[in-house]
């Protein structure tokens, strides 16, 4: 009976490891170790634009570069700073919680602008003729017209005509 | 009723903080107070009811745990409720460990005594959560201990007649200086186990309530697996009679279970289910047995088996102090993990810049609404845009947004749910140390 008791025993305790096992086993087979939130990109690195054919699909593409961009100079991620630019509000409280000063946040803005201007011209999505002076130009405005550039890309882009002036129309057609 | 208590109230948490308008670390101390409580009278507690007769010590303890049960359930600030509390585990402390005594006059022997109180706070531990969710969901949080007062007072009723007797008779123990040393693997062990066990019961429910966003009456639903389960692992010991074999076996299933909800392929209550189901069973079988094993030999019965409540609610109390700051600082990183790589999933899509952007506008602002929380997401993307294109592609978003916030709360647990079942595993050395036991 005692030899009975401890085979049952031994059984219980082996059919609870097969169980553990078959278990844990199973939900690491089908993902469980890598069920977390995707990791974010390095701002810092390049990211490739995928040949965009588009005017709308140029301006997304413009907009992800500025941001990586001045979220590079600020040592941010890309996420958090276009949250920050969302509103003034959410400007206010990302500056204070990275410590930013309205110049430093112009600054990097505007570098952020000329990555994007740069990654456009690589990628084959914008002349060089007009890549030139719209660089110079980014470099030159005040903070709250350089975060509307970010957001409203698509504008810049399509009405380069009155954003460069008279030499807008001779540029426009360099334009894909 | 009383064992449950050290866990009824975790679903009640989320309601008793907006209530009395506290800090989640003050109304983690709701439960860890009762647990403490527990740990430190119920030897004490134990000892007076020796002195002066489990039957006296019962009804005592009942009616003080349905006072106290009273000024819970009407406490208007989180000082009154700890302290209430407090008073509460003084009385559950006495009641239970007398009850020990009292048992075995009404099951017939000591060790079908033993059998039934061991296997009563095991189900009580399981239990407690599921009750508690759906009080706090169907009436309010406060009803959870309203309702004990007239179930207390009902127990008390048939022990006043234990107790007006021992008053008549004056018959009490005289056994005190023979009380023999505590069985300390098997206590040791017990408390190891008791802390993995409040990690399944306490994490699970906020993984559902904080994470998964289920109301508290579907995260009672939903953790009544494991309450069945126990129900099955019961069974399993009249077909062993060797309790170490049980407890090793409960120890590695509660492990098992705790190591499958740490690796949580996807957010989805199905996939819960058999983990909790392995915890389930495991914690029927580890409890049962270790008390077993601590009262086996051991005289007088209350003394031992007020060791054995020391002995698990100092574990539940080292299980929430010890992993509390470590989900909740996970939980915090995850979140913010979660937010950015949804953010990254919109400012990757191909909607238009200036929708996206909007977008992330109303993410962030959903985020400081509910600051602290893992964000429900859905408000931010409403109204959806009138193009049936756009819209497709919004609601696509939506979905792939809610997927990263689901990551980073279920991801937020898992190193929880890794440590308390390495400390199932850890006791499986003093279960080794303890005597063979058979019934």
């Amino acid at each position: 009976m005692k030899g009975e008791g401890r085979s049952r025993g031994f059984l219980l305790v082996v059919g609870a490891i097969v169980a553990s096992l078959v278990l844990v086993g199973a939900y690491l087979a089908t993902g469980g170790s890598s069920y977390e939130p995707e990791k974010v990109q390095d701002p810092c690195k390049p990211r490739p634009w995928s040949n965009p054919q588009s005017l709308s699909e140029i301006a997304n593409q413009f907009t992800v570069s500025a941001l990586d961009g001045a979220a590079c100079q600020l040592g941010v991620t890309r996420e958090a700073l276009a949250r920050a630019l969302a509103t003034p509000e959410a400007r206010e409280r990302f500056k204070a919680k990275y410590g930013i000063t309205d110049a430093k946040l112009a600054k990097a803005v505007r570098a952020g602008l000329v990555r994007a201007v740069d990654d456009a011209e690589e990628a084959g999505a914008l002349s060089p003729l007009l890549a030139v002076p719209l660089r110079e130009t980014v470099q030159r405005i005040p903070l709250e017209q350089a975060i509307e550039l970010i957001n409203d890309a698509e504008s810049l882009l399509g009405n380069v005509n009155s954003f460069l002036g008279p030499a807008g129309d001779l540029l426009e057609e360099f334009l894909p | 009723m009383v064992l449950a208590d050290s866990s009824i109230v975790v679903l009640a948490l989320p309601d008793i903080y907006r209530e009395l308008d506290t800090s989640v670390s003050g109304v983690t101390w709701v439960l860890v107070s009762f647990n403490l409580v527990m740990a430190l009278a119920a030897v004490p507690a134990a000892l007076i009811a020796r002195r002066v007769g489990p039957g006296r010590a019962a009804a005592v303890g009942l009616a003080v745990f349905a006072g106290a049960g009273l000024a819970c359930g009407l406490a208007d600030s989180l000082e009154t409720l700890i302290a209430a509390r407090c008073i509460q585990a003084v009385g559950g402390a006495a009641a239970v460990t007398a009850a020990l005594e009292l048992l075995p006059a009404t099951v017939g022997s000591e060790q079908r005594a033993t059998t039934v109180w061991a296997a009563a706070g095991a189900t009580g531990a399981a239990l407690g959560p599921a009750l508690g969710g759906i009080l706090t969901e169907l009436v309010s949080w406060q009803s959870i201990f309203l309702l004990q007062v007239p179930v207390a007072l009902a127990a008390a009723v048939p022990i006043l007649a234990v107790a007006k007797h021992e008053a008549a008779t004056g018959i009490v123990s005289t056994e005190l200086r023979r009380t023999g040393r505590p069985h300390l693997w098997a206590n040791l062990a017990l408390a190891m186990v008791s802390a993995a066990i409040a990690a399944a019961l306490f994490l699970l429910v906020l993984l559902l309530i904080e994470g998964w966003r289920l109301s508290p009456i579907e995260a009672a639903l939903v953790v009544t697996a494991m309450p069945l389960a126990a129900l099955v692992g019961g069974k399993l010991t009249d077909f062993v009679p060797d309790a170490r074999a049980r407890a090793a076996a409960g120890a590695i299933l509660v492990s098992g279970g705790l190591a499958g909800l740490a690796f949580l392929p996807k957010a989805t209550i199905a996939l819960t289910l058999p983990p909790q189901i392995l915890v389930g069973i495991g914690l029927a079988l580890v409890l049962s047995a270790l008390t077993e094993t601590a009262l086996s030999g051991r005289a007088p019965q209350a003394i031992h088996g007020g060791w054995t409540i020391s002995a698990r609610h100092a574990g539940v109390v080292i299980g929430l102090l010890a992993l509390t700051p470590i989900f909740t600082a996970d939980i915090d990183q995850q979140r913010h993990d979660a937010i950015n790589a949804g953010t990254a999933v919109i400012l990757d899509s191909p909607i238009n810049p200036l929708l996206k952007l909007d977008l992330a506008e109303r993410v962030s602002e959903r985020l400081e609404e509910e600051r602290g929380k893992v964000p429900t997401i859905g408000p931010a993307f409403e109204p959806l845009p009138d193009d049936p294109g756009e819209r497709s592609e919004v609601q696509q978003l939506q979905g792939e947004l809610q997927d990263q916030l689901d990551r980073g709360a279920t991801h937020a647990f898992s190193t929880s749910f890794i440590l308390a079942a390495l400390l199932g595993l850890i006791a499986l050395f003093p279960i080794a140390l303890s005597k063979e036991v058979e019934l």
